[in-house]
């Protein structure tokens, strides 16, 4: 059917670990996911590293199932915000396919909807969103091509982290109407996945409807995938390939599917 | 219109009154228990299912929940080698049932705790469509897998598997075979 992405594995050290969480979304039918580096800058002055080849985990990628293709691993970068002066630099960006932000304030929301360069807002799961979410600042991102992620492990995970995720949802959904949402795991261990469908049918529980629901795990997702890789070749018009011809190039470029054309119309 | 499913020993939903027909209209969710460790899945049985399915439902809607699980809801398939539930639910109610579902996290049976979750990989009206795609989905996995078997006895135990998804016969097949045949180590 249509192609499901999983855009919220959480890092961690253990490699085995890792690789059992993705083999288990290739079981599942997961076509893409994205490795996700969380970096909280005010604790201990973490700084934003290079992620890891993605090359480095395995040797031949599981096969999806249910597609002959093999999964592909993105590399995801949340940032812990607290001040606005964390979104300065730039050029680490550039190594991450998505770039997310997780804003603890009212400000921060607002500016992280309207000015900054990342692809997706993180909506609080694990405690009470401290403010709610302003109209205008929500249509500003979604003007903008920014999408909404509610992360669902830990409603599995817990009863009161449950019912905070659902309420920051319901909350986000009268905001933004249902668009530009996106929901993804959280998951560090296999057991924490689960299946698209079982995904878009809990998307009812947060206020989306039944087309809203496959959307947020499959058609959203293409689009932030293609959001970030926008971000990343500059409005997609430098893009560099090892060992192609400039001419060869600027071909591709003229094949750029029409939601990304329009994206780049629109951010022009 | 003749119903050939009121001769297949697995469909009950025809409820043969004397002046109407009342069609008790219901949902098989065909769900996939995956669990870490394969030998774990031995342990499960229907009834470890149906408790766990019916204390998620009442955790997450209530006793609004737990009012629906009791009407018509039970379990009606379960092999316990590939891990293959059938859940039926009335047509009404199955989608809030099936919302609850992803809340699983572990089965329990005979005071052993297994750690688990449950994929619902398709959901029909009877349970024929459900064993048409079951066939389709083992098919599938079957060629993911057969490449992957480094022995001989790994490839007689993947076809077992594939065999025993065969409706009717597939399914008297793997109740009775016994489970020291089937090993994917």
């Amino acid at each position: 059917m249509a192609v499901f992405m999983d855009l919220n594995i959480t890092y961690t050290t253990d490699k085995k670990r890792l690789r059992s969480v993705i083999e288990t979304a290739a079981h599942l039918g997961y076509s893409t996911v994205a490795i996700n580096y969380v970096v909280d800058l005010q604790q201990k002055k973490q700084e934003i590293g290079k992620p890891k080849c993605v090359l480095e985990l395995f040797d031949t990628f599981p096969i999806v199932q249910g597609k002959s293709r093999p999964i592909k691993v993105l590399n995801r970068l949340t940032v812990v915000a607290s001040r606005a002066a964390h979104f300065k630099p730039l050029r680490e960006y550039k190594a991450y396919d998505l770039v997310a932000a997780y804003p603890k304030t009212e400000t921060l929301f607002h500016a992280a909807c309207m000015e900054f360069t990342i692809d997706i807002i993180c909506v609080a799961a694990t405690e009470k969103q401290p403010f709610f979410f302003k109209r205008s600042s929500v249509e500003g991102a979604i003007e903008r091509g920014v999408f909404f992620e509610v992360s669902y492990t830990p409603a599995i995970r817990d009863s009161t982290m449950r019912r905070h995720t659902i309420a920051n949802a319901l909350n986000l959904m009268e905001a933004c109407k249902g668009k530009n949402v996106i929901v993804t795991s959280g998951a560090g261990k296999p057991l924490e996945l689960r299946g698209p469908y079982d995904i878009a049918n809990l998307g009812l529980l947060f206020g989306l409807s039944e087309e809203e629901g496959k959307a947020a795990i499959s058609t959203n997702c293409r689009a932030v995938h293609l959001h970030g890789e926008m971000r990343k070749t500059a409005l997609g018009i430098v893009h560099s390939m090892k060992n192609e011809q400039p001419l060869t190039e600027r071909q591709e470029e003229e094949d750029v599917p029409a939601s990304k054309r329009a994206k780049i119309e629109m951010a022009q | 219109m003749i119903h050939h499913g009121s001769r297949n020993i697995f469909s009950s939903r025809h409820r043969h009154v004397l002046s109407e027909m009342v069609r008790l209209k219901s949902r098989y969710l065909l769900c996939e228990v995956c669990v870490s460790d394969r030998s774990n899945l031995l342990l499960l049985d229907d009834r470890a299912i149906y408790t766990a399915a019916k204390a998620a439902v009442a955790r997450a809607h209530g006793d609004y929940g737990a009012a629906l699980s009791s009407l018509g809801f039970s379990v009606k398939y379960l092999n316990a080698h590939t891990g293959i539930v059938f859940l039926r639910c009335r047509k009404s109610h199955y989608r809030l049932i099936w919302s609850a579902l992803p809340f699983i996290t572990s089965l329990e049976n005979r005071g052993q705790r297994v750690p688990c979750f449950l994929n619902c990989l398709h959901v029909g009206g009877t349970i024929r469509t459900c064993q048409k795609f079951l066939v389709r989905y083992n098919t599938q996995q079957l060629h993911r897998m057969l490449p992957l078997c480094q022995s001989e006895g790994m490839r007689w135990s993947a076809l077992f598997l594939y065999i025993s998804s065969l409706p009717m016969h597939g399914f008297l097949i793997a109740d009775n075979m016994p489970s020291s045949l089937v090993r994917f180590e």
